[in-house]
């Protein structure tokens, strides 16, 4: 095969070479050049200009696979068997609009925009495209009821508000040459990217002579590359070790004094939970053993090491916080790199939510007018009519500018099915009739599926903007075909925050009948009596607009020119740093000004589960709560290394990479009669899966993990043979919003004995 | 003659496959059996005293190909200027009249088939054409952690030291493979 990838080749080839990126949920956004020949996309490349590259990883090479993929929805698609059986027929865009258009006139009249329930999702989104335009075509049409919560992060933001008052809490990955030691806890980059650069810093650190020590009950591949050791740890009880570290530096006086009487709040209450003179419980390393596993020498020599081995960065992932109380493991983390000092300085890290860059922000850009400033406890202003004016939520922190959004009149994420099905009656804000859901295969993501199928049955009618028939879309009365990022201009900002963005120009026309979800919204509001001049700019017009705003984006047309804006730093992002150097200047953000150890807007809400200092808690579906002696095992629902979420489970390229099945350690296969490759089924109350076995040392013993983001797929005994994690998951938060995506107490068995016992 | 080999740094592979997918990308091989970069995995170790490795897999470019050896059609040769290991796709009469003797000769599984009975053999050639048009390889250009290097295999030994083992790795000294590592301790 001839290259033609040259410039001078490429012109007489009819190649052309597009500057675009991927753009998925995942944890990267990276830059991929698009070759095109005839219209088509025939390979691809990624970043080979100037350091830092942006390199795409197996997913965005894989691109071209989904762009092209037969499975690919191509024209409007109207139901025609039961709800959820996923039989369709095809119809044309003005049948479909105007279906929907009729059923959301009919449902608004009949009980109110209240009633309409928006799910957007990241599935499909950049700065422009994904479900922007339909949030605002829904508010133009008299409002609509939302979720707050994000199963990624609640709980780490809401530790990170309440103890820092902001999310910019993280350092630039650079920064981590400059860290003695590194603690990656429940952090695995090298399968999640945690933005494009993190696997490489990492890398460069170590080589240069840095400590690294992986926490995670899986031996990770970032443990395996990275880490100089390894400490496997029951889950949920992150937040027991890192007390336990905080009795060994208390107790042996190795915390910093200073930074803690400087720049903390409410040290005192935090030193008598973790010596036991509030509860009678020392919270010795032994104990903690006992509750982790972790071996109570190997913590009391890991607290000695970072509390004195400075500058060290804890770097606390967000998976540990995807538990049933998982804001307790982030706050505790916070906790311990304020008693440290390890806060402000080049190779520290101050734990929290970890954003380093502003790139994914627009707030912080408009001046922030005192006089405007409203008091929230009287009502929260919106531009979505339905929730406009509406009270906090009394569990929020919503004294506090930033995190996420307080009213009342929003649903957490986890409760949506539930409260599809109860309504009113059940305590929630409105009762549902309609759900328009954009990039978002929700059935899939939520917890507890299968209450998700059967809420999304119930509902009078349900409108799905895809790319691909998803479990969410084969719930759909209507199904619209969204184009892909390849067939459309867009902008990525970087996924948590690094300093660049990325420039999606156009590789090709959109794939047969489909559109852009802005087209989408120009052709529905006519039809819903708007006029919706805002639809009709250019996506081109739209995107200047959106970065006007922006001072790190001087010359548009150059970064669409180059398709990537890499912004140059004079030094590496610490977070905090005027903070630490000049405390009267640059109070914290929090109402206190100072770090908040012991959180008073926490304490008002006065529930002994979300207590003000952090602790450790059990719940009801903990290893050590009576439901383990049904169901043994504690599931984790990690990120795949070759899917991002649901997205990409379609593609070959990926599927081949390696088997999709459940890890298992081999003393829990053997005790169950299973063997590596075998058929098994993994069960909760909730629901049953069916996966293959991958027994393995690399998960410790009494866990299970099944890489969330497989395809709901219920058999007609409503077993889900396409192995979706959350089939198994809880329907419920933590006080703090956090979602219990590793809470869930399963039991494994072997298909075929399941198979005998039914004859 | 320059021989061109391949310096691979097992110490930062993480085991993420890009080099795998840009290259089935590059070539346009379907999803399947044929695969010029292969990622094998090695696990060691009882819980909690755990080793894992990823070793990428690609053809090692021997000084003395026991491929080319095995091929009694003349099919697969060295290029004079490089010493870069190609196929002949004329020469080759596919799997269905040759039993893979190359395949059965190659200790590292480099001649590549895909699922077609009659399929011709079909290998990594160090993206030669790329190569030539002064360019790296797609998997070294795609790799996130800048683990793998493409050149002249005596001036990448020069660089990173002449280690003929990494783990996953089988050393036969009689082909004299074109490769150089970084050890994963």
């Amino acid at each position: 095969m001839a290259v033609e990838d040259t410039e001078t080749k490429a012109a007489t080839s009819g190649l052309t070479i597009v500057n675009t990126g991927c753009c998925h949920d995942c944890g990267g956004r990276c830059v991929l050049k698009a070759h095109v020949r005839e219209g088509r996309v025939v390979r691809l490349e990624s970043d080979t200009g100037d350091a830092p590259q942006i390199r795409a990883c197996a997913r965005g090479r894989a691109y071209r696979q989904r762009l092209y993929s037969p499975e690919r929805l191509r024209q409007p698609l109207r139901r025609v068997g039961a709800r959820g059986e996923g039989r369709f027929e095809p119809v044309t865009w003005d049948a479909a609009l105007d279906e929907v258009a009729a059923n959301m006139k009919r449902i608004k009249a009949a009980h109110g925009n209240r009633a309409i329930l928006f799910l957007p999702g990241a599935g499909n989104q950049g700065m422009l495209h994904g479900p922007t335009a339909p949030g605002i075509l829904l508010t133009l049409f008299g409002g609509y009821t939302r979720y707050w919560g994000i199963p990624s992060y609640e709980g780490a933001m809401f530790a990170s508000m309440a103890t820092y008052g902001t999310i910019r809490t993280g350092h630039s990955r650079d920064d981590l040459l400059n860290s003695r030691l590194i603690l990656m806890w429940g952090w695995n980059p090298a399968n999640t990217i945690w933005d494009p650069e993190t696997s490489l810093w990492l890398a460069r650190a170590k080589e240069q002579g840095s400590r690294i020590v992986v926490i995670d009950p899986r031996f990770t591949d970032s443990a395996a590359t990275f880490g100089h050791q390894w400490i496997p740890i029951r889950p949920g009880t992150d937040a027991a070790m890192l007390l336990a570290m905080a009795y060994v530096i208390i107790s042996e006086k190795i915390c910093d004094q200073a930074f803690i009487e400087m720049h903390t709040l409410g040290f005192d209450a935090f030193r008598d939970h973790v010596l036991g003179k509030d509860d009678g419980q020392p919270k010795t390393p032994q104990w903690a053993e006992a509750i982790t596993k972790v071996p109570a020498q190997t913590i009391a020599e890991l607290a000695r090491a970072y509390a004195t081995q400075k500058p060290a960065a804890l770097v606390a992932g967000w998976g540990p916080a995807r538990t049933a109380v998982g804001e307790q493991y982030s706050r505790c983390a916070a906790v311990l790199c304020a008693i440290t000092g390890n806060i402000g300085m080049p190779g520290g890290y101050a734990g929290g939510f970890m954003r380093a860059y502003s790139s994914r922000e627009t707030g912080h850009l408009l001046k922030k007018d005192p006089a405007q400033r409203v008091d929230k406890a009287k009502g929260i202003p919106s531009a979505n009519p339905v929730e406009n004016g509406a009270l906090p939520r009394s569990d929020s922190l919503y004294k506090l500018s930033g995190g996420t959004n307080a009213t009342s009149a929003r649903i957490h994420q986890s409760k949506i099915w539930d409260a599809i099905l109860r309504g009113r009656a059940g305590g929630y804000p409105a009762d549902l009739k309609m759900a328009y859901i954009v990039a978002s295969n929700c059935l899939n993501q939520y917890p507890n599926s299968p209450k998700g199928a059967q809420a999304l049955k119930s509902l009078e009618f349900v409108v799905v903007h895809e790319q691909f028939l998803t479990a969410t879309a084969r719930h759909a009365d209507i199904v619209l075909p969204v184009n892909t990022f390849m067939e459309r201009t867009d902008i990525a900002p970087p996924w948590l925050g690094s300093p660049y963005y990325i420039y999606l120009n156009k590789a090709v026309d959109s794939l047969a009948d489909t559109k852009s979800d802005l087209e989408i919204c120009r052709e529905l509001a006519p039809r819903l009596g708007l006029s919706a001049d805002y639809f009709q700019q250019s996506d081109d017009q739209i995107l200047r607009t959106f970065t006007q705003r922006r001072a790190d984006i001087p010359d548009y047309d150059a970064m669409r020119r180059d398709g990537v804006l890499k912004i140059r730093l004079p030094e590496p992002i610490v977070a905090f740093k005027e903070q630490i150097a000049d405390p009267d200047k640059y109070p914290f953000a929090t109402l206190s000004g100072k770090i908040e150890i012991d959180c008073g807007h926490i304490a008002e809400m006065n529930n002994p589960r979300i207590p003000s200092v952090p602790k450790y808690l059990s719940h009801p579906e903990h290893y050590d709560a009576p439901l383990a002696q049904r169901y043994p095992l504690q599931l984790l629902t990690a990120h795949s290394k070759i899917r991002t979420h649901s997205t990409l489970e379609r593609v070959p390229w990926l599927q081949e990479l390696e088997s999709q099945g459940a890890w298992i350690h081999p003393l829990d296969a053997a005790a169950r009669g299973i063997r590596d490759g075998e058929a098994i089924e993994i069960f909760n109350d909730r629901g049953r899966i069916r996966t293959t076995a991958r027994v393995t040392e690399r998960i410790m013993p009494g866990v299970v993990n099944v890489c969330q983001g497989a395809w709901y797929t219920p058999d007609a005994d409503g077993v889900d043979v396409g192995g979706c994690a959350n089939t198994l998951t809880l329907d419920e938060p933590s006080p703090g919003g956090a979602f219990p995506m590793n809470s869930a107490l399963v039991e494994v068995v072997s298909a075929a004995q399941t198979a005998l016992e039914k004859k | 003659m320059p021989q061109y080999g391949i310096y691979f740094d097992q110490t930062r592979c993480t085991g993420c496959y890009t080099c795998i997918v840009a290259c089935k990308d590059w070539y346009d091989l379907p999803a399947g059996p044929a695969s010029f970069m292969r990622v094998k995995c090695i696990e060691r170790g009882t819980f909690p005293d755990l080793f894992a490795a990823y070793l990428a897999t690609p053809c090692y470019h021997c000084a003395a190909p026991p491929c080319m050896a095995a091929c009694q059609y003349q099919a697969i040769h060295k290029r004079e200027t490089d010493g870069i290991v190609v196929v002949d796709a004329e020469k080759c009469v596919g799997a269905g009249l040759c039993p893979k003797r190359c395949l059965k000769a190659c200790p590292w599984g480099a001649p590549q088939f895909q699922a077609a009975p009659d399929a011709k053999m079909q290998k990594c050639q160090l993206c030669l054409e790329r190569l030539d048009a002064g360019r790296q390889p797609i998997c070294v250009e795609a790799c996130p952690m800048f683990a793998l290097e493409v050149g002249p295999i005596e001036e990448l030994r020069k660089q990173h030291g002449d280690q003929p083992r990494a783990e996953g790795f089988k050393y036969l000294k009689r082909f004299e493979p074109s490769v150089t590592f970084k050890l994963k301790p």
